[in-house]
Order: structure tokens, then sequence, then C-alpha cells
């Protein structure tokens, strides 16, 4: 089976920073995997293992992913090569305009089976490209995958609702995006390591794709640190007995028991 | 774009239809704008939209044996062709799915987990949640329609009146032009809580050593007439608590008069869930905890000692 993975390489939400207006700056932050795409990473290598198949990873980002170490990392987790669509207009960081992107290096590619995304992204989390891909591609999609089982030509997949699992059959080829918990992805081994740095990767910019019509759907206004609420900070001493009583004393004052 | 804009709520389950209707109502009085449903599901379900406000109902039929994401392609068609401001979809999985999927259709980009609509001049922007917490981000559609996904305790129910009257229409389903079938569902447990409706709030993290130990929390959590909550950790991962009483970033948004947050320390993927509670108190052992400077009175403690005091202390003044 010819698989896909779509990754994410984005900034390490804990490098972010406030600045004194109150923006965020992710410009001193390291860039990772999205942590919700390596169980779809290994979805897709099991799933190409079990059928002699193969899993091309594919990210798009700008110029901060063109990082070595970072490829390195995607390689060694099992993919056996790797597409990145490198440019600054990726800057935007919109669902719409990702999927075009990735729709267009997917059909650059030519005849896929299956096309795995993971649920979410770290940085965005609106969990959206995996679907808008599907169907952009015009092929059956579905979220929430926590089980796949692959067959010639059909897929039967479980979803993870929030009230039920939904058993579903659908044909090939089709895009799924998986849950956390459909695998816990393997540690690359040192072998790993050294073998990704021996894997194909291919980079292509936007216009290498004969994309027309590219916008976003979105304008971003302002990215900024959340509300913040002044608290009292009253720390209250004493024994546990003690401490007890006086907070409740506040509590009572607070009308709040 | 219609003359007079206007909010169509869309909901793929109808406990939600109360809550999104509500919302619908909320932005079309901001926007000068009219309330129109959108039901899959029995004649009954369209009524009940109208009785709580929708003046139109554009009805897509009994569900039969297709799935709600069948429904996508008549969807995306009403879109185009009523151009709506913002069509308002439950945050569920599927209505993530819907939403993304119809989306794709217009060639637009879906905001899930809305927290914030702000209308303006030119439109209506939106706020979400990003890098788990740490940022907001403000952003405006490109595009005719704002699509936005948004969860329970957003806005309030729409109220039920039956001398309401409006228009109910009946759409013909499109075929998609694919089809999964279903082969069976399996039911989860599943435990009703509206923790976004809960005046007093019980918060447990990972400062609790043992799933035997939530007796004693949810002894507290009684005495206080509370519903208990948890962070992350203890809903995913260790399992010791549903799914539904998660509060952070991805779970429920609480807005309490009062939050007891018990081994809570205080990371921000949590905390943001919790920024409109009216009095929070924290209770952690390490003094350095990140709850401490978020919270209007802590008690530094074992909590094993901490709650055990506070149940006999409130045990005492009933």
């Amino acid at each position: 089976m010819n698989i896909i993975v779509c990754v994410k390489l984005a900034p390490d939400a804990k490098d972010i920073e406030v600045k004194v207006d109150g923006s965020i700056s992710v410009e001193k932050a390291e860039w990772v995997i999205s942590e919700y795409d390596l169980p779809a990473i290994e979805a897709a290598v099991r799933i190409a293992e079990a059928t002699s198949g193969k899993v091309t990873a594919i990210s798009a980002g700008p110029t901060s992913i063109n990082n070595s170490k970072l490829k390195k990392d995607v390689l060694s987790r099992g993919p056996d090569e790797l597409y990145l669509v490198v440019d600054d207009e990726m800057k935007v960081n919109d669902t719409h305009f990702t999927t075009r992107v990735l729709a267009g290096a997917i059909q650059k590619l030519g005849p896929i089976d299956l096309v795995l995304c993971g649920e979410g992204s770290s940085d965005l989390y609106f969990q959206q490209v995996g679907l808008q891909l599907g169907e952009t591609l015009g092929l059956p999609v579905f979220n929430a995958v926590g089980k796949i089982d692959a067959g010639a030509d059909r897929l039967v997949i479980e979803r993870n609702l929030e009230d039920e699992v939904e058993i579903l059959e659908l044909p090939l080829p089709a895009v799924l995006a998986v849950t956390t918990d459909i695998h816990q992805a393997r540690l690359p081994m040192m072998k790993d390591i050294l073998k990704a740095g021996k894997k194909p990767v291919t980079e292509w910019k936007i216009a290498d794709l004969g994309l027309n019509d590219l916008k976003a759907g979105v304008n971003v206004l302002s990215t900024t640190a959340p509300r913040h609420v002044e608290r009292k900070k009253v720390i209250i001493s004493g024994s546990a007995d003690e401490a007890v009583q006086t907070l409740l004393g506040y509590l009572s004052k607070e009308g709040v028991l | 774009m219609a003359s007079q804009p206007e909010i169509w709520a869309y909901s793929e389950k109808p406990i939600l239809l109360g809550e999104l209707l509500g919302g619908a109502r909320v932005l079309a009085e901001k926007l000068s704008g009219r309330v129109i449903a959108v039901i899959v599901g029995p004649h009954t379900i369209a009524e009940d939209a109208i009785k709580m406000g929708a003046e139109k109902v554009y009805w897509l039929g009994d569900i039969e044996t297709r799935l709600v994401e069948d429904y996508v392609p008549t969807l995306a068609e009403l879109l185009k062709e009523y151009k709506p401001a913002i069509l308002l979809i439950g945050n569920t999985k599927r209505g993530k799915a819907i939403a993304g999927r119809v989306a794709a259709r217009l060639g637009a980009s879906a905001m899930i987990d809305v927290k914030d609509f702000i209308p303006s001049a030119s439109g209506v922007s939106t706020r979400h949640m990003i890098f788990g917490g740490g940022a907001v981000r403000e952003e405006k559609p490109q595009t005719d329609t704002l699509i936005a996904t948004v969860g329970l305790g957003n806005f309030e129910n729409a109220d039920t009146d039956a001398n309401r009257s409006g228009e109910i229409i009946a759409v013909p389903f499109i075929k998609p032009e694919w089809k999964a079938k279903l082969l069976g569902r399996k039911e989860k447990k599943v435990t009703s809580v509206n923790l976004a409706a809960a005046k007093r709030v019980v918060c447990v993290g990972r400062g609790l050593s043992k799933q035997e130990d939530l007796v004693m929390i949810n002894e507290l959590a009684h005495l206080l007439e509370a519903e208990v909550g948890c962070t992350r950790p203890l809903a995913e991962g260790l399992d010791w608590l549903p799914r539904e009483r998660y509060i952070g970033v991805s779970g429920a948004f609480i807005k309490p008069d009062l939050y007891l947050g018990i081994g809570v320390s205080g990371q921000v993927q949590h905390t943001v869930g919790i920024t409109d509670s009216r009095v929070i108190v924290g209770i952690n052992k390490d003094k350095d905890a990140a709850i401490f400077s978020q919270a209007d009175y802590g008690i530094v403690g074992d909590l094993y000692a901490v709650v055990p005091a506070l149940i006999s202390a409130l045990k005492a003044r009933k």
C-alpha cells in the first residue's frame, strides 16, 4: 500500500514568548514535529509493514522547517522518504491554505492508496486539515479514527466519537485523521537515526505545485497572550485545621459557600 | 451576502440545538440579522427550532439509514445558494468533520472551538486558543460565510415559546459522491455533566496519588454541592475520570462562583479553562506551584491532610 502521512512541523509551544505589548513571538522557538502527528506516522508505518507498502511523509511550512535535524527526526520514525514544501507564504498558517498546498503536493506525487493525518496540530489545533484535504482531493474522509484494518481495496475503521464508537467500511483511496491513542509512537533507535540520514528528501516551493487561485481563507488580526485576571493571591498558613477554618472564613465573606 | 445577514445554526445532535440557537439569537441581535436553523432528523425537531426562535428552518429530512456526514453535499449547496453570514455547528467530532468538509467545498477555513465572536463594520472575527492555551488568535474569514464550531457552555440555551411561528422548508437530499458503510456502533458509557453551568467546581489534579482517593474528593464535592472536574492527565492517560470532566484548553471552560483546585499544578493548558471563575482556591504541597499565582486563596499543604480537615469543618458547619 502506498501511504502518505502529513506531518506538521511547528514551533514548540513551551518556547513562545509574550512581548510587552501582549503579543506572542515564536522567533526564538525550536521547531518540532507536531505531537499529534507522531501516532499518525506510527499508524502509517505499521500499515506499510503489514502490506509491504511504502510511506511517504509530506510537510509544508515556512523556511524554518527546512532544518536537517527536523528532517532526520521525521525520517527516523519510519517513513521511506520525505517531501517538503518550503515557502514563506506558509507563514499565514491557515487551514485552507495548508490544505490546498498539501493537496497539490499529493496530486503531484501520483496515485496513492491512503493519506493519514494527525488529529490536529500542536500550535493551532483546528483539527481541520485532514478533513479539508479529503474533501479537496474528492476522497472518502473521516476524523477521530482510533483503529484501521486495511484490506486490498477497502478499509474498516473505528471512529472514536464522544458517546459511541462507529465501525465503518470505506473504499480506498481515502484520507483519515487518527486519534492520539491509535498507537504509541515508537522511539527511534540509533540505527533508525543513522538510516534516516540516507533517505531521500525532496524540496519543493509552492510555485512547483501549479496551484491556481491559491489564497488564505482567513486574515489573522492578532496573536496575543490569553486574558489574565488579577487574583488576590492570599496564602493561608497554619496547621491544616487552622488553614481550613481561615479559608472557610474568606469563602463565607466572598459569598461562595 | 443576503441583505439582512443570516445566522444559521446546524446541529448534528439535537441536544446541542438549544445552545446553538441561543448563540445564533445573540449574534443576530448584534448584527441585526435573522436566525435560521438547518435540521437533519424528525420533523418535530424542525418544529422545536421554530419554538426556540428560528424564523425559518431548512429541513433536510429524516436521517433513515444515512450517516450525518452524508449530508455534507446538501449542506454545502445550501450555503452556496444563500450565503449566510455565519454558520454555527456543535463542537463535536462529527461537527468538526462536517465543518471542515463543508468549508473545503466553499474554499473556506472553518473556525473551530470559537470562544468569542467579534462583530465589526467589516464583518465578524473570531477568537480561538492556540499553542495549547498559551495564546489567543483573532482572525477574520475572507469568505462569504463564517463557519464556526462552538462548544457547550459558550452560549445560553434558547428559551422555548410555543407561540413562535416560522417557515419549514424541506430540502431535497443530494447524493454524496462516495459512501461509507456503517458496520456497527458500540455505545460508550458517558456521564452527562455540564461543568460549564456548575456554580461550584472541585477540580482534582495529578497531586492525587491513586484513583481510590477520589472517594474523598467526591465527599468534599458533595458537601460543597459542587461538580467534580479534573486536569487532562486524569481523564486522558490515567482514565480515572471521564473525558467530560476534563477542564482546559481542549476540554471544558468553566465559570463557577468557586473553583477549588486540589493537587492542581496550574499549567496554562488547564488554567485557561478557569479564568472566568469568580473565586479561585488552590491546595498544593509545592509552594512554587503555578496555581498559587493565579489563585485568590492558597493553602500550601498536603492535600491528604487539608482535604479531610476541610471535610470535617464543612460537616461541623451543617
